[in-house]
Formats: structure tokens, sequence, C-alpha cells
């Protein structure tokens, strides 16, 4: 098979026709922080948080989905592309509905892994945060929007991995989000014995219900000392 | 229901199709159209709200749509939104209680020349002022 080369940070390195800047990164033990990217699902490119600089290109390019190309010279760690990552995580943050120290996946949270690794702190724009009402129908998934950032990793695992495709993004703009049928709360039997969505979520938008909806409503909160 | 109905790529064909017919997308029509064309519902719905020409909710009998781009919006569409709010009494997304007019804020429309500008069902207005308004609302029964 002929053999592509490029140059990345420096390096001479060279990949198989087809390879993603990505893919030929990692091999060679360059990191690109990724978000939406996953290596079993469909490449996409929607969270951007992957840009690399590539010679040549007006715009910065996402190395998850953009394939090598003969003698292509790519910085993956510029000043550039690493304040543009920066902004990209603070946009993220910014609509994100940010309570960490309420929710449970905050310790395996990869936006708040990316956000620490950037060194992104309060981020600097204050644009209204995306509120639902937490959808706790179902007994095997809960899923609760505010904390989701549109990654479509739900989507492409469902459909790619599980084979059910119940998700899709409707809506447009700062209104997407991520909707079952006609946006209806999320209750469906095909989600029992599979929480293959809740595993691919980078966030804590979906996770296992804690207890049943129906055990929670109504009931009082009961303290015992 | 004409022409090769059970390809995907009809999806936006077919909604059009309904919206026409029935003025609005109603739920059972996008659970007919996505078991037809063998997709969820839920990117039937996805593609539904999308598009601002496509409509889940039922509309109005004169569908006023107000481009709110930036050449619009430099030319003071801000101004043309309320000035058919105060005339109307609805906000965008909403109907008037006798079914006369629906309002709805667009991207582009391609009037940019006569910017600011919005359609009413498939007429073009263009350079309005709030005075126009009146006058141009007064022809559509």
């Amino acid at each position: 098979m002929d053999e592509i080369r490029v140059t990345i940070d420096g390096k001479q390195l060279s990949g198989h026709p087809g390879m993603t800047i990505l893919e030929l990164a990692r091999e060679n033990g360059i990191d690109i922080p990724t978000l939406c990217y996953r290596p079993e699902l469909s490449l996409l490119g929607a969270c951007r948080i992957c840009v690399v600089e590539v010679e040549g290109s007006r715009t910065l390019v996402g190395s998850c989905h953009t394939p090598i190309t003969p003698g292509m010279v790519i910085h993956t760690h510029s000043p550039k592309v690493l304040e543009t990552r920066k902004v990209i995580v603070e946009l993220l943050l910014a609509s994100h509905c940010g309570a960490c120290f309420m929710c449970d996946k905050a310790n395996i949270c990869e936006l708040r892994q990316v956000a620490a690794e950037l060194e992104v702190g309060l981020p600097r724009f204050e644009i209204k945060k995306r509120y639902y009402p937490i959808e706790d129908v179902s007994p095997y998934i809960e899923r609760n929007l505010s904390k989701c950032v549109l990654c479509r990793r739900c989507v492409r695992a469902c459909r790619q991995i599980a084979k059910r495709d119940l998700f899709a993004v409707a809506y447009r703009g700062f209104d997407a989000k991520v909707v079952v049928d006609s946006d209806r709360a999320l209750d469906k039997e095909a989600c029992r014995d599979c929480d293959i969505c809740i595993s691919f979520c980078p966030t804590g938008a979906l996770s296992k219900p804690r207890k049943l909806s129906e055990e929670k409503k109504g009931k009082p909160l009961v303290i015992t000392s | 229901m004409s022409k090769v109905a059970t390809n995907p790529e009809n999806l936006l064909a077919r909604l059009k199709q309904a919206q026409d017919r029935l003025g609005y997308l109603p739920e059972e029509c996008l659970a007919e159209v996505a078991r037809s064309l063998n997709m969820p519902l839920s990117e039937v719905y996805g593609v539904a709200t999308f598009y601002s020409f496509l409509s889940t909710r039922p509309l109005g009998r004169n569908v006023i749509r107000v481009c709110k781009s930036l050449p619009c919006y430099l030319k003071n569409s801000r101004m043309i939104v309320e000035s058919i709010e105060d005339k109307l009494g609805i906000r965008p997304g909403g109907t008037t209680p006798d079914g006369r007019f629906s309002l709805a804020l667009v991207n582009c429309i391609g009037a940019c020349d006569i910017a600011p500008a919005m359609l009413i069902n498939h007429d073009v207005h263009g350079d309005l002022t709030p005075r126009k308004i009146s006058r141009i609302l007064q022809s559509y029964e």
C-alpha cells in the first residue's frame, strides 16, 4: 500500500491512505483532545475541539475527520490552535448548566476533563443557559439535557451500535436538542438491558436512574439520625 | 404520495407536500411519513423542526415571516417586528385568536436589497416602515 508522508509537529511521519490526522497523531503518541470523536462511531467533527493547523489551509481543520494527504504540514499545539480550542471549550461551558458539584458523573465527565487540560476557568461569555426538565420516566435511562453538549455520540451509538435508532437532533441553532420521537420524554422498552448511550455520553446528560421515577414521586424525604 | 415515495431522500419533499395540503405537520402525519420512508420518527421530527418554512403547529390563514438576518437587522427589522406585535397582539411563534395571522422570524429570504423585508404567504414586502405595515396587513383577510 502507498504510504502517505506528512509532518506533524516537526516530526516526519507516514500513514496509510484514508487515515485521519488524529489517528496518525495518536498512533505516534501525539495527544489531540477530542470530545465528539469515538473510534467506534462514524466520523462527525461536531465539537471542533480536535482542530489543528494545516499549513496552506485557510481555516483550522478538524483532525478527527480530515484524512491525511501527501506533504501535509500539521501543527497540533501551535498558539493559534490552543487559543481556539480554549474558546471552543469556553463556549461549550457557557451554555452547559455547570453544576459539577451536583453531578454524579463529574469525575468521569469528559467536558470537565478537556476544560481542565486546557486550563479553561470560568467562561467569559455570559449567555443564556439551556435548562430542560429532567426526563426520569424511563426506568432504564435518565436524561438531563441541560448537561448535553450536542456531541451526538448517543445518536450515533444508538443507531450504529445498539441498532435501535431512537435519537435524532431537532430544532435549530441554540434551540437544537437531542429528541426521541416528536420530542417526547424517553420511555422505551427497547432501552431495557441496553445502556450503550449512557456509556457513550461524555457528560452527565445520560445516566442510570437512581430510583424508579414512580418511587420518587410523592414520597417525603425522610431523614433518620 | 407520488413518485418513488419510499426513498429517504424524498423526506423534505414529502414534508413540504404534506404541509401544503394540511397547512402544518401534525404528529400523525410525521409518523405516517416516517413509517413509509422507514425512518425513525425522531429523524423526521428533526427535519420538520429544523426548517422555518415547515411547522409542527397549526398556522393562521396568513403567515408573516419577518427576516431576522443581519442586513435586515441593520435596517432595523426589530422595529418592524415590534410594530407587527403591537398591531396583532402576538409574539413571534404566535397566531392571532381569529386565525388570521401567524408571525414568525426567519433567516434570510433573499430580499436584502429591500431590507427590512418580510414575506406574507408567498408575497415579498420590502423597504418596510411601521406605517407601511398597517396598510399591508389590511390587504390580507
